[in-house]
């Protein structure tokens, strides 16, 4: 909402300057979102009069202007405007001006003859398009009167952010009220005073309620013979200064009243209303009203109507009815001042998707306490502005009064709660500039609360508002005195950061994806039909169908992100993420998985390191060591027929026969779906089975002081036989001694016979006890060859 | 003879000065120290000597064997080194080539923050709480004191699921959790995901936040600007001031949104800021007695408070994205820059 400075002045008096008035309505939760001067522009350009006009010597489109701007000498001015005529007000722009479009006004020469300063056009001054000609500025303005004051512009306007607890600042008075709570200083309400006809209003009209649920209170007052046109310069002027567009006097006044009061008004033309009365009520079902936004709408049974004897004329604390708007032929107004029920216009306003200045209000919850006070004030100023007699009375049908809230505050719970010592006089200072009645009742104070403040129904209430004024600036910084609870372990979060950094240290970039999914990507991941997740939980109102399911599988959105960077020439993708799926199975589960890609390239492509292309082994790699990092030593690898993967080259990770991840080379048809020019190499690993497999316990193992010795061994087998066949069985055959094997060559081609292969182990036998003699070792390493050839036909290779 | 082991000393240290080569020095040594050599030769003929002159002769013998061994050792150290230091002239490589480096990844911008956030409390003993991101109306809403009617849900431009499910939109539900499932004290925060219909420069429609809860039988307004100022200073530089102005969240009273002085500024206006000097960071506040309730804690026996920040927002003061979306394209150009 937009406030000026000039205009909160005619409502209470205070001496801080435009950057000190925002700087403490922010501090006192009112945030000023920006401060603007819009007359700031246009200081130089004052209003002028054309005295007199000559024929310019030496030009045919100019002439000479003698203009007076109130100095003790006329201004000759060359000017080429077609509407420049003797006698008419215009905007001069002084020596040194520099307008709004950046034209610095020097004195000139145009065609030989000097121009003291320019008149100007609207678009010259960027008030508006209009570049035909001068813009006429009304006679009755004083020459010499500085343009921004002429036009109301020479003023502060100020952008506020209301938050949705404070509806009682959504106006004028309000933010005045709130200047007042930090000044101290009186209010000055306009005075409201004006004279009612003989004409008693209930002979006119009458007011019904038929749903005092929804309207605790309407009020209504008659004008008659009103005469409907433009309003006033000065009232045109306040409306457009805080951004409300003018349409005609009645109306413009029913806004001025609302900025002012904060209490919205309507005006309807009393003849259009059938039988001249209103009835306040719920719609019937299938019911319809052409609302002044010309849209035919069709109402529910929940929705509050303001009704004439025949068919609803407004949709009540929204907006009003076509039909009975005011138009120049208006004569009577029936002026109505109500308070609505807040969540019945919430609802209402939402189910057919408007908001409205008054239902804005409304629903926020108004002050059923102004009704009156707003409803005279309109009527004395359509009485002063547009002519016409008020009738006399008021129409004030009030169902639902409340007594005012009071409530009891103890000033040790305030200081207690804040950690303040803010003095019992303080406190009571504050409340009542803030316009709370307080008296001192027992040990506390009861205060009572204004009509204004729907808000305020509790002593945690009154706290804040005493806190705020008081100013949070000025509440203590202390530090918890409090015990420190002790954290529950938390197993999953050590894993995850375990694995996190050894995924970083292998050079693999995090990436974080939405949690959104595209229902149809599971095609390209080729799952199948019958794949659970296939089954997305579906977003109600989606940014868009690419984004309308939650993820069940991180894998997609990492193949997106490698075609993203292929798309962008970088070839080196080597991503993870750690995230949440959404599992629709069972309560709200959100299962997190650890997922990476590696595709392109790996390495540098420098002299030292170039690039080569990943393989199955680098995937195996990182797989191995996530595993390692959470000390799970205990798994095994099974090929899966997972159609994501490649079906020789991926492998399913079991811990305690259960699976917990999978790695692999991309098949080449998601490859494809994906643009890939080549392979990926992919892992997914559920992260709760990991945490469950971890083992951080870690124990000494004694350091062997006695030398170890180091066999090479190479075998040929059947190409059939895994390379861990011959190694498990050597630790098995040689038992304790047997420190580690390592298989360090594989190889199949000459010298190895077809469908065989050699495999080169190098085995280390160590003994915590004693020094190994070659004797020992020989007869244990015989053993071992014996061992590998009878069970799986291994032939020592020479 | 006594002449002769002087001449052999003179003529072999003459001759040590000449040697280049370690083989120079071996023909040398076997000229000397040889089965032939000069000096074993005198050595043997010792016997010949008589008694009188075999003390005397004796010791200059072996004086000088003892001198010309030093000196044939020192010629091996020498031309040793020499020999080095050729070697390792031979050696020198070339070090404006790349070096070999060993692979670094790097956590996503919006981690590496977010973990900044969460080591600063848990020094400060708060413990990290997780909850589930898809969540119900009572938990986002309800429990939090924000009714169905309530306008400040227009605040929250909810994502909600076909199944009556919705995102959450902020991570306060977890307090709610958090309360239920444990008595105070609590001292919690709660980093996570949350989600708002929104999709331009400034806006992603997931997001991250850090919830904060602390509720004890003591906990007052002027702790929640102590634990926030400590946050920031940390967080921001010592030099950071802070400001704390009232505002409105249903589920705290007081509230407050939190000011740091501008980061890029230092609080002298500028167009980070707006002009204003002060960048908000978080809103925060004294937990409202109706969320106590919502949790059968009673309000009358413990009091807390609760702040919120946005993970995102704070990365940018920090890295200057001018369309935050970005950090969720997963550019490897980009991820590699933080």
């Amino acid at each position: 909402m937009n406030v000026t400075l000039n205009w909160l002045k005619n409502y209470i008096d205070f001496e801080l300057s435009a950057s000190e008035l925002a700087d403490r309505l922010t501090m006192l939760g009112i945030e000023v979102e920006s401060v603007k001067h819009p007359g700031a522009e246009l200081e130089g350009v004052v209003v002028g009069c054309v005295n007199t006009i000559k024929p310019h010597p030496n030009a045919d489109k100019l002439v000479l202007c003698q203009v007076d701007i109130g100095k003790t000498e006329e201004l000759q001015i060359v000017c080429g405007a077609p509407n420049v005529r003797e006698g008419m007000h215009a905007p001069v722009a002084t020596i040194g001006a520099t307008l709004p479009i950046g034209l610095t006004i020097k004195r000139a020469k145009l065609r030989g003859e000097t121009s003291h300063g320019m008149l100007c056009s609207e678009k010259e001054l960027a008030l508006s398009e209009d570049a035909a000609g001068l813009m006429e500025l009304s006679t009755d303005i004083p020459v010499g009167t500085s343009l921004p004051t002429a036009l109301g512009l020479d003023d502060t306007v100020f952008e506020l952010e209301i938050t949705p607890n404070r509806p009682d600042c959504l106006s004028l008075i309000g933010v005045a009220r709130e200047i007042r709570a930090e000044t101290g200083n009186p209010l000055k309400l306009p005075h409201v005073d004006f004279n009612e006809d003989e004409t008693d209003i209930r002979e006119i009209t009458s007011v019904t309620i038929e749903a005092p649920d929804l309207c605790p209170r309407y009020a209504a007052r008659v004008i008659r013979g009103v005469k409907v046109g433009q309003s006033p310069a000065w009232l045109q002027q306040r409306l457009e200064s805080v951004g409300i567009g003018v349409i005609n006097n009645i109306v413009d006044i029913t806004n001025f009243v609302l900025m002012e009061y904060g209490q919205p008004l309507h005006a309807f033309d009393c003849h259009k209303l059938a039988e001249n009365r209103i009835i306040v009520r719920r719609a019937t079902a299938g019911e319809n009203i052409t609302t002044l936004d010309e849209m035919d709408r069709e109402l529910t049974s929940d929705m509050l109507v303001i009704a004439d004897a025949e068919k609803p004329v407004a949709l009540a604390g929204v907006m009003g009815g076509y039909d009975s708007e005011i138009t120049e032929t208006t004569s009577d107004v029936l002026l109505e001042s109500a308070y609505f029920n807040p969540s019945s216009i919430r609802a209402t306003a939402k189910a057919l998707g408007m908001s409205t200045e008054a239902s804005y209000r409304f629903e926020r919850g108004a002050d059923p306490g102004i009704v009156l006070a707003a409803l005279n004030r309109a009527a004395q100023l359509i009485t002063e502005l547009a002519g016409g007699s008020t009738c006399k009375g008021i129409v004030d049908v009030y169902p639902g009064q409340q007594p005012l809230t009071e409530i009891q505050l103890r000033p040790e719970r305030v200081n207690f709660v804040l950690g303040t010592e803010i003095e019992t006089v303080t406190m009571v200072e504050i409340l009542k500039r803030l316009g709370f009645d307080v008296e001192t009742s027992g040990r506390g104070q009861r205060v009572t609360v204004p009509t204004f403040r729907s808000d305020i129904t509790r002593e945690i209430d009154l706290i804040e508002e005493i806190a705020r004024v008081y100013g949070y600036d000025n509440i203590p910084t202390t530090l918890p005195k409090g015990d420190i609870p002790v954290p529950a372990p938390n197993p999953s979060a050590a894993v995850r950061k375990c694995i996190k950094h050894s995924l970083l240290a292998a050079g693999m970039m995090e990436a974080i994806n939405y949690s959104f999914c595209d229902p149809n990507c599971f095609d390209k991941i080729r799952l199948t039909a019958d794949d659970p997740r296939r089954e997305v939980l579906k977003l109600q109102n989606p940014l868009s169908p690419e984004m309308s399911g939650l993820r069940t599988t991180l894998l997609p959105s990492l193949l997106e992100n490698a075609q993203h960077n292929r798309n962008h020439q970088i070839d080196t993708i080597a991503l993870f993420e750690i995230g949440n799926v959404f599992i629709r199975k069972g309560a709200e589960k959100e299962p997190e998985r650890v997922t990476g890609i590696l595709a392109g390239q790996v390495g540098e492509g420098v002299y030292s390191n170039p690039y080569r292309e990943p393989d199955f082994y680098d995937i195996k790699g990182l797989v191995e060591r996530i595993l390692e990092v959470c000390g799970i030593v205990d798994y095994t690898l099974e090929k899966t027929d997972a159609p994501t993967f490649h079906p020789g080259r991926n492998a399913a990770v079991l811990s305690n026969n259960k699976r917990i991840g999978i790695f692999g080379e991309a098949h080449p048809e998601v490859l494809e779906n994906y643009d890939l020019p080549y392979k990926a190499y992919l892992f997914d690993f559920d992260m709760e089975a990991l945490t469950d497999a971890a083992i951080f316990a870690k124990c000494f193992e004694p350091i062997s002081v006695y030398p170890k010795v180091e066999r090479d061994l190479a075998i040929v087998v059947d190409q059939a036989v895994l390379s861990d066949m011959p190694t498990e069985l050597i630790y098995k055959t040689g038992g304790e001694l047997v420190e580690s094997v390592r298989l360090f060559d594989v190889y199949e081609g000459e010298q190895v016979p077809e469908g065989k292969k050699s495999l080169a182990y190098a085995i280390t036998y160590h003994s915590a006890t004693e020094t190994l003699t070659d004797k020992a070792v020989n007869a244990l390493h015989s053993k071992v060859v014996k061992h590998l050839n009878q069970e799986l036909g291994a032939e020592l290779r020479m | 003879m006594k002449t002769e082991l002087h001449a052999i000393q003179a003529e072999a240290l003459a001759a040590l000065k000449d040697v280049k080569t370690p083989d120079m020095l071996e023909s040398l040594r076997i000229t000397y120290f040889g089965r032939r050599g000069k000096l074993t030769d005198v050595m043997k003929g010792m016997g010949k000597l008589s008694k009188a002159e075999r003390p005397e002769v004796g010791k200059l013998a072996n004086e000088v064997r003892t001198t010309l061994t030093a000196a044939f050792e020192e010629t091996t150290h020498t031309l040793h080194r020499q020999q080095q230091e050729q070697q390792l002239e031979r050696e020198a490589v070339d070090i404006t080539l790349p070096g070999r480096k060993p692979a670094y990844g790097k956590a996503h911008p919006v981690m590496q923050i977010l973990e900044r956030i969460e080591a600063i409390f848990r020094q400060m003993g708060f413990e990290i709480v997780t909850g589930p991101d898809v969540e119900t109306e009572y938990y986002n809403f309800d429990a939090l004191n924000t009714p169905a009617d309530h306008p400040a849900r227009d605040l929250h431009d909810t994502f909600y699921l076909t199944d009556g499910h919705l995102l959450r939109t902020h991570t306060s539900p977890v307090q709610i959790r958090a309360m239920e499932n444990q008595q105070p004290p609590v001292r919690i925060i709660v980093p996570g995901k949350c989600y708002r219909v929104d999709y331009d420069v400034s806006h992603t429609p997931m997001f991250h936040q850090v919830e904060g809860l602390l509720v004890d039988t003591h906990a007052t307004f002027s702790e929640l600007k102590g634990i926030l100022t400590a946050f920031a200073r940390q967080m921001f530089g010592d030099q950071t001031q802070m400001r704390f102005r009232p505002h409105f969240f249903p589920f705290t009273e007081p509230s407050a949104e939190v000011d740091i002085s501008c980061t890029v500024c230092q609080g002298n206006g500028c167009r980070s800021c707006g002009g204003s000097g002060w960048i908000e960071i978080l809103g925060a506040g004294a937990v409202d007695p109706a969320v106590f309730e919502a949790v059968n804690y009673d309000p009358g026996e413990v009091t807390g408070f609760a702040f919120g920040m946005g993970v995102e927002r704070i990365a940018n003061l920090q890295f200057r994205i001018p369309d935050i979306r970005t950090f969720y394209e997963n550019d490897l150009r980009f991820l590699r820059q933080f």
